[in-house]
């Protein structure tokens, strides 16, 4: 790996100075299981002049709640996440969403702050510059993006402009469906934003000065169903063909809310919008859930090769509506 | 204050094995650079080549350690951002004044749990982890810890039952 200059922070502010003052050549190092990869293969235009360790900030590594939200600091590793009881309980969604994520050594040290901010897996955009030179796509500043005319599988079949690669986080998906909203230090001061409106199709909003501190999530209602499904070719270390969570709360048979998101069907977490408002005031059953899944694809245009994920996005969609009519039935079931 | 590694970082202190080790931070031949990473430490400043590189890239665990008892793909981390870390490799595992194997190690022997051996001392360093924080896992919880080791030779079904066979002696169960 090309050599950088490494600096230990110890505050945010000390760590929003530095990446003002380098204006994009500094680069933050959290867990770093997405950053080395980046670094080893040169695949950014431009390699970093300065990696600014984050692990040593105190107060950014912890999971709590009051009455009303559950704050997680941008430091927890996924494996706090998936071992936290109180997330096991207040939000079991997330906790599958983590559980999800690559292997148990990476869970071991990924942070979620890490995970939110990743960079895309598309294979042009990483393609190695060791094997024949990175390709400057459309995402780094180039003219087209290879993916549209070529190997585009794993592309988006929604919401692409020009970059067509997709968001390969769960936590954005589940942090999505869960309503959350995350906290951006900045040198201009701090802001809050939903992680919903984090992303845009050609990376996420943070301005180069800006690091996530915080997410704050909305204490579900406890009846409410949490639902978290990841399609992948390989149980673990992959990355998502498409994934789905869901939140939905049924009273006495008829569903009253619900939020669907998917993932990696686009270049963002994408909610299913007509899917819930479809779904708000109805008994669930298998057809309404059939419907669902068909409002859930309003919009999709696949590419040549992956309109095979729309039937996996469907497929996803039924479950997370049939899983959660059989839940609260067997609930309500005398034993 | 900004503590730049010029400062704070003229070495840097990491517990290997349960020896300290101190590497001057620079470019020179034997110095650590800040882009180091784990691994290449191991390897290439400590000659401790029982921990592998393989893909480099965090997808097929051969290069797993111990960090603070924790199972971690040494070749994602930099060592400049180890300080202080206790990191245990597949020969702190051995006693070389003895020579006594853990029983981990011993069990994979008798359950020929290796072909080419090249995947082995990341598998052991993570079923080392597991058994450390379960000392009675089941098939499947063993399984999950294994997810992030690969082995090309296929001798996944070996290493399950060399686990076990700890597993059980070890455990309650």
């Amino acid at each position: 790996m090309k050599t950088f200059a490494h600096v230990n922070a110890g505050s945010v502010d000390e760590v929003t100075n530095l990446l003002a003052q380098n204006q994009g050549k500094a680069k933050i190092n959290a867990g770093g299981t997405d950053l080395l990869g980046v670094l080893k293969h040169r695949i950014l235009p431009e390699y970093p002049e300065m990696l600014i360790n984050i692990k040593k900030i105190t107060g950014l590594n912890i999971i709590e709640a009051d009455e009303e939200w559950i704050r997680i600091g941008a430091l927890t590793t996924l494996v706090e996440i998936v071992k936290s009881p109180l997330i096991e309980k207040t939000c079991s969604l997330l906790k599958e969403a983590a559980r999800s994520v690559a292997s148990p050594q990476i869970r071991n040290i990924a942070t979620i702050g890490g995970n939110l901010c990743q960079d895309t897996r598309c294979w042009y955009y990483r393609y190695p510059d060791e094997i024949g030179g990175m390709i400057k796509c459309f995402r780094k500043g180039g003219k087209t993006c290879p993916a549209v005319a070529g190997e585009n599988q794993y592309h988006a079949i929604m919401g692409a402009k020009k970059c067509f690669a997709v968001c390969p986080s769960d936590m954005a998906v589940a942090l999505t469906a869960l309503g959350a909203v995350c906290t951006l230090a900045g040198v201009k001061g701090v802001r809050t934003i939903a992680v919903e409106e984090l992303y845009t199709p050609l990376g996420n909003v943070l301005s180069p000065d800006e690091m996530i501190t915080a997410i704050h999530i909305p204490k579900p209602a406890p009846d409410a169903k949490q639902t978290f499904f990841k399609f992948t070719l390989r149980k673990p270390i992959d990355f998502a063909i498409v994934s789905a969570a869901s939140i939905i709360t049924i009273d006495k048979g008829i569903c009253t809310d619900v939020r669907i998101v998917l993932g990696a069907v686009a270049p963002t977490p994408v909610r299913a919008l007509k899917a819930e408002e479809f779904l708000k005031g109805k008994a669930l059953s298998e057809e309404i859930a059939d419907q669902a899944a068909l409002l859930a694809m309003d919009g999709a245009k696949p590419l040549a090769k992956n309109a095979y994920k729309l039937e996996i996005a469907k497929t996803l969609v039924k479950r997370v509506v049939k899983d959660s009519v059989v839940t609260v039935n067997s609930l309500n079931d005398p034993v | 204050m900004t503590t730049t590694q010029n400062l704070s970082y003229a070495t840097i202190t990491l517990t290997v094995n349960g020896e300290n080790h101190s590497f001057i931070l620079g470019e020179g031949s034997h110095e650590v650079t800040p882009s180091h990473t784990l691994a290449h430490t191991l390897r290439e400043r400590l000659g401790l080549t029982g921990t592998k590189v393989s893909c480099d890239d965090g997808a097929c665990g051969c290069c797993t350690v111990q960090m603070d008892g924790k199972a971690v793909n040494s070749c994602l981390l930099l060592t400049v951002e180890c300080e202080g870390k206790e990191i245990t490799t597949i020969e702190g595992l051995g006693d070389p004044v003895t020579g006594t194997i853990d029983p981990l190690q011993k069990s994979f022997i008798d359950h020929t749990a290796f072909q080419c051996g090249f995947c082995t001392p990341g598998i052991i360093m993570s079923a080392k982890s597991l058994l450390t924080e379960n000392p009675a896992p089941t098939r499947d919880e063993v399984k999950e810890s294994l997810a992030g080791n690969f082995c090309r030779c296929n001798s996944h079904y070996h290493v399950l039952d060399a686990v076990m066979a700890v597993a059980r002696k070890g455990g309650n169960k």
